[in-house]
């Protein structure tokens, strides 16, 4: 996870675009069914367990949403894992931006958590935790945290020193100083940070979730894998990316509510 | 309280961030602003104007001598000055994600105002500059005029017996430049108000000031004139002296013997 935050944020950027027209625009509708129709020949060229056919897939996916539970248990994982990363990071860019103290012997560290790589993340957690929703958490929180920090901290500083100087020159507190000024200057940038977190995170906890989960989607993955069947594979990878978008429509929904004023 | 503006012996000198070479801003600087006077400040570009009204509002702390306020410091004295000293900066500043009322009570909410008189205050002087019917606009969707209104009127709400404009009305068409500035200083003079305007022109600065502080480069004090004392025959006169003062950066001390008794 060392991509620079534009490359991550592209991801997001897709299925927002989707989310702010209301429609699919012309292009991805196109490819989109291209894609459909490729899939479709070679699932009548190919053997079932390479390619299975979108009725067999159709009826995988009909089965995991008979029961919702595991697509439940790993939304919840991310829910609780991301709120608990963007408080911890917006307290740590507060602390930082508050203290240049803290955040230049802070910085460094946060830093070095983001250079490595998940897989070892995943690797630390089995080594470290017995508990395995403890585990999931900690590789989610340990991934996710660091970017909320950096990005919400970029925002902070971000702020002119136009603007600055002019709510100074009122002689704010310092809490009116950040209610006032700091924090709604950083709104952009709380949300962008969601997107990309959102979309991380749901990549990460079924990697997460492989290691010696015993709910979840990454363990009906595994499961799946385990009895080669790839229809169910590709079933689980529509419900991923499914939950991606409505949760970056969501996101997308609020920011054009925070965000009027930029129309 | 007398409010008169001491400036004492006042020196700033900053250092770059990379060379640490010091950069002489305010060189000396010693004269009195009594209350209710309208000074214009004219001087090159460069000259410390900016960083005068930054010590001034507080942003800024001199490295060597005072400006005193009542025997305090408006950079010492943070809390004392609040709501005080109010400034209109040479582009509108106001907050983008505000509506133009929450932007005029911004200040009021720092100095604690009850809500509903907030809102009513900001609606007055909204009004008394004819924004109406754009209390709940955000400032993107405004032109650079009304803008600049909003921030005059943002800076009048506080209700300040101290008020500085930094090139207020620079960066505007020159009718709109008129019309705002002649707001401005009708509001002043109504109000009873200190005033010190910084400006380029010193056409405007002679029309519309009692008195001109005419800066070198760093700023010192190159001339003193009470422009009032002088008949309007003479008024262009004065100007290519003023205009000498500023081009040679040598005092001029017949315009400032001119001043009134
Ligand atoms: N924060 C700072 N750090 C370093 N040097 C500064 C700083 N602020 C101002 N200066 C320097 O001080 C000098 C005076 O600047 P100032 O902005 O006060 O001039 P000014 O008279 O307002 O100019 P203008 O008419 O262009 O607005 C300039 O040489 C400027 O580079
Ligand atoms: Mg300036």
């Amino acid at each position: 996870m060392t991509e620079p935050s534009a490359a991550r944020h592209s991801e997001a950027v897709e299925a927002v675009e989707v989310a702010r027209t209301g429609r699919w625009p012309k292009e991805t509708i196109v490819s989109l069914a291209a894609f459909f129709v490729l899939w479709h020949l070679a699932s009548m060229m190919l053997p079932p367990f390479v390619a299975p056919s979108w009725a067999r897939i159709g009826q995988s996916l009909a089965d995991i949403l008979a029961r919702p539970e595991f697509i439940a248990v790993t939304v919840a994982r991310v829910a609780a894992a991301l709120l608990v990363s963007f408080v911890l990071g917006m307290t740590l860019a507060m602390a930082m931006y508050r203290w240049n103290a803290v955040e230049r012997y802070l910085m460094p560290f946060v830093k070095l958590l983001m250079a490595v790589p998940v897989l070892c993340w995943i690797l630390f957690a089995v080594l470290w935790f017995r508990n395995r929703e403890v585990r999931i958490a900690f590789i989610l929180v340990v991934v996710c945290a660091p970017i909320f920090v950096i990005d919400l901290l970029d925002g902070m500083h971000g702020v002119s020193k136009d603007l600055r100087d002019m709510v100074r020159a009122l002689r704010p507190s310092a809490r009116q100083f950040f209610a006032k000024l700091i924090l709604p200057a950083t709104v952009p940038a709380i949300l962008t940070s969601w997107k990309v977190n959102l979309s991380l995170a749901i990549r990460v906890v079924t990697m997460a979730e492989l290691v010696g989960a015993t709910s979840g989607i990454g363990y009906a993955l595994l499961m799946a894998n385990e009895t080669f069947s790839v229809a169910e594979v590709f079933a689980w990878t529509v419900v991923l990316v499914v939950i991606l978008m409505l949760a970056n429509i969501a996101v997308t929904r609020l920011e054009r509510r925070l965000l009027v004023w930029r129309e | 309280m007398s409010d008169d503006i001491h400036v004492r012996a006042l020196r700033k000198v900053f250092r770059q961030k990379g060379s640490g070479v010091p950069v002489v801003a305010i060189d000396r600087l010693d004269f009195t602003v009594r209350r209710g006077e309208v000074v214009a400040i004219v001087g090159k570009t460069g000259c410390g104007k900016s960083t005068f009204f930054n010590i001034l509002i507080g942003l800024e702390k001199p490295t060597e001598g005072a400006i005193e306020i009542d025997g305090r410091t408006p950079y010492g004295d943070f809390d004392h000055f609040r709501g005080r000293i109010g400034i209109v900066f040479q582009q509108d500043r106001l907050l983008p994600w505000r509506s133009l009322l929450d932007n005029v009570t911004l200040g009021l909410e720092v100095i604690g105002l009850p809500p509903a008189e907030q809102r009513s205050r900001a609606e007055r002087w909204l009004h008394r500059l004819g924004l109406d019917g754009f209390l709940r606009a955000y400032p993107g969707e405004l032109s650079g005029g009304m803008r600049q209104r909003a921030a005059l009127a943002r800076a009048f709400a506080v209700n300040p017996s101290i008020l500085l404009a930094d090139e207020a009305f620079g960066h505007l068409d020159e009718v709109t430049a008129r019309q705002i500035r002649g707001q401005f200083f009708e509001m002043v003079r109504s109000e009873g108000k200190t005033a010190i305007l910084v400006t380029h022109q010193l056409e405007e600065a002679i029309d519309t000031a009692d008195r001109l502080l005419v800066f070198g480069r760093p700023a010192r004090l190159l001339a003193d004139v009470g422009v009032t004392a002088w008949p309007p025959a003479e008024v262009p006169a004065l100007r290519t002296r003023v205009q000498d003062v500023i081009e040679t950066n040598q005092p001029d001390p017949a315009i400032a013997a001119k001043e009134p008794s």
